[in-house]
């Protein structure tokens, strides 16, 4: 299994795959979410994270595998499983033309709530969203980040257990991505809501419980960041420019290498142990060749898992899951 | 409960949507008097129609129709519209699912038809005398055809994944249900095929229940014509379930990319 198997799951998937035609989105992808974790779905364009998505959100039928959300099928038992939910997808679902507050009452009426109750939800999120000032307005004068966050409000008005989101901070300028996780994080705390997210800004995924890389419709990692981070190395050394190759053995010699990733810009090599020799290095490396020691990303897990890791001399340690 | 909510938050936000689009709305309500004032007052000086006072007259119940029509049919572009900008998905994934968006949409549609006819209908006693019991019978039958342009509607918007497909397709289907239903013309004297094909015309029908509401002759009566636009509702409504299957609901701007 790619996840904790402790508690009550909010979703757990075996096998689970989808096909659109002869092409394969989702191959066979298990998951498990606790009640209450936060889990980030990470992976290029075309990984399998929005498919996914949108099998755990009843949109699409699986082509083989189980999905369970709470414990229900997402098949058999629909309707019970949409009760559950709270879904961002990554085109904000605002109505330009109605206002910030028409288009919250609008979603309350959608998940069921009575107009009294949908009242007092709407007050809330707008409340909770900071959108109380702007609800009188037409939705399509916001920026596009108070409109994520009213998308976000939407999705959360009627307190569900499980927010499914793709993509739900994507071109937010850090202040509206600051305020989305802030909103994200109360509800964690304040209700145990259990987050299931897709994200191209990896850092994000830095504050979660667990993370599941994908890719080309497989699950290629999956574990606590912490945990994917220290599998890179204790810190990774970026050699980027002209005569990058040569520098790789180099970096081999004076230090113990976990692993070297190519990318289209050159080596992220994780390394192990005394990191003297590179200091050594990056003194006389010529400048026109970017040569960095930091500590590992998510980034460079994410090259790692998704993009193959370079052919590797015999001392080296090969990393991967 | 959670069927009804659904239902009253989607017809409250299509009804919003559509009394804010003023262009829209000033749209299909001027549009009928423009074909009264340009094609009634033409036709008023040469065409004499038995039974029938004046050509004004006659017209004007097809002018009504045209309105009930064109307010119910175009109410259809919602749907494409929330298919092509994802609030289609928002609505399917909810709780009341697909039976209560079909619902709502139709529920939608009829206020907005039979809202544009009415206001038509209510200039009537201008062209013809009308009791108040002819005008609330009228208002009944402008609410029935309302329901079925409705229905047909949202079955021609139910494949359709973009607004400027919408806006090319229903202008093919618009049309030659308005010149094929005896609503500006008596179908009696048209070719044999063409009278064949105003015979298992919706819009026919509903002019023709109008007809027989307001006293004029009416071909089919008001029984038959009111039992047609019932049979319209219903198969176009579980046509358009048929077509909304699963996989084709939420079509979205960008599918899922695939690997």
């Amino acid at each position: 299994m790619s996840g904790p198997l402790d508690g009550p799951h909010a979703i757990e998937t075996v096998g689970l795959g989808r096909d659109y035609g002869n092409t394969r989105a989702l191959e066979a992808l298990d998951l498990v979410v606790p009640a209450g974790w936060s889990v980030g779905l990470l992976g290029p364009n075309g990984a399998g994270k929005t498919t996914a998505m949108l099998v755990l959100a009843t949109l699409l039928r699986p082509s083989r595998g189980v999905a369970r959300v709470f414990g229900h099928d997402v098949v058999r038992d629909r309707a019970i499983v949409r009760r559950q939910l709270g879904l961002v997808f990554q085109e904000p679902s605002i109505d330009g033309l109605l206002t910030v507050a028409e288009n919250l009452r609008f979603a309350a009426r959608l998940s069921g709530l009575s107009a009294s109750n949908a009242r007092g939800a709407v007050a809330a999120a707008l409340e909770r969203a900071g959108l109380a000032a702007r609800a009188s307005q037409p939705a399509r004068q916001l920026s596009t980040g108070w409109r994520r966050l009213a998308d976000l409000a939407r999705a959360m008005l009627h307190q569900p257990p499980l927010l499914i989101l793709d993509e739900p901070t994507v071109g937010l300028d850090p202040e509206h991505r600051d305020r989305a996780w802030g909103l994200l994080e109360a509800a964690r705390r304040e209700s145990g809501t259990a987050v299931l997210f897709s994200t191209h800004y990896l850092a994000e995924a830095d504050r979660c419980d667990w993370v599941v890389l994908l890719a080309r419709g497989q699950a290629v990692g999956s574990d606590t960041p912490a945990r994917l981070k220290a599998v890179v190395g204790e810190e990774v050394v970026e050699i980027e420019g002209p005569g990058a190759d040569g520098l790789v053995s180099e970096v081999q010699s004076v230090a113990t290498v976990s692993q070297v990733v190519r990318t289209d810009r050159g080596f992220r090599i994780g390394i192990r142990g005394s990191r003297e020799g590179l200091t050594r290095m990056a003194a006389l490396t010529p400048p026109a060749i970017r040569f960095t020691v930091r500590p590992p990303t998510l980034d460079d897990v994410y090259f790692a898992r998704t993009q193959g890791q370079a052919s590797m001399s015999a001392r080296s340690v090969d990393a991967s899951p | 409960m959670s069927g009804f909510s659904a239902i009253h938050g989607i017809v409250v936000r299509d009804l919003v949507r559509a009394f804010r689009q003023r262009g829209r709305l000033i749209g299909g309500l001027v549009r009928p008097f423009m074909w009264l004032v340009l094609v009634g007052s033409g036709y008023n000086a040469i065409a004499r129609i038995e039974g029938v006072a004046s050509y004004r007259a006659f017209v004007f119940p097809g002018i009504i129709v045209m309105a009930t029509m064109f307010g119910a049919m175009l109410t259809a572009i919602s749907t494409v519209y929330d298919r092509e900008f994802g609030m289609l998905r928002l609505m399917l994934a909810g709780p009341a699912g697909i039976a209560a968006v079909l619902a709502a949409r139709m529920i939608a549609a009829t206020i907005i038809g039979t809202v544009q006819g009415a206001v038509v209908l209510l200039f009537l006693p201008l062209v013809a005398p009308v009791s108040l019991g002819q005008w609330m019978a009228s208002l009944a039958a402008v609410a029935l055809g309302a329901a079925a342009s409705g229905a047909v509607g949202l079955l021609v918007a139910a494949p359709l994944q973009s607004v400027e497909n919408f806006a090319a397709v229903i202008n093919v289907v618009l049309f030659p249900l308005l010149f094929l239903s005896g609503a500006l013309y008596p179908t009696l004297g048209m070719p044999a095929v063409l009278r064949q094909l105003a015979q298992v015309n919706p819009v026919s029908y509903a002019v023709d229940l109008l007809r027989a509401t307001l006293g004029q002759p009416a071909e089919f009566g008001a029984l038959r014509s009111a039992l047609a636009l019932l049979g319209t509702m219903v198969i176009a409504s579980g046509l358009t379930a048929l077509i909304f299957e699963p996989e084709r609901r939420f079509m979205f701007r960008h599918r899922p990319a695939g690997p």
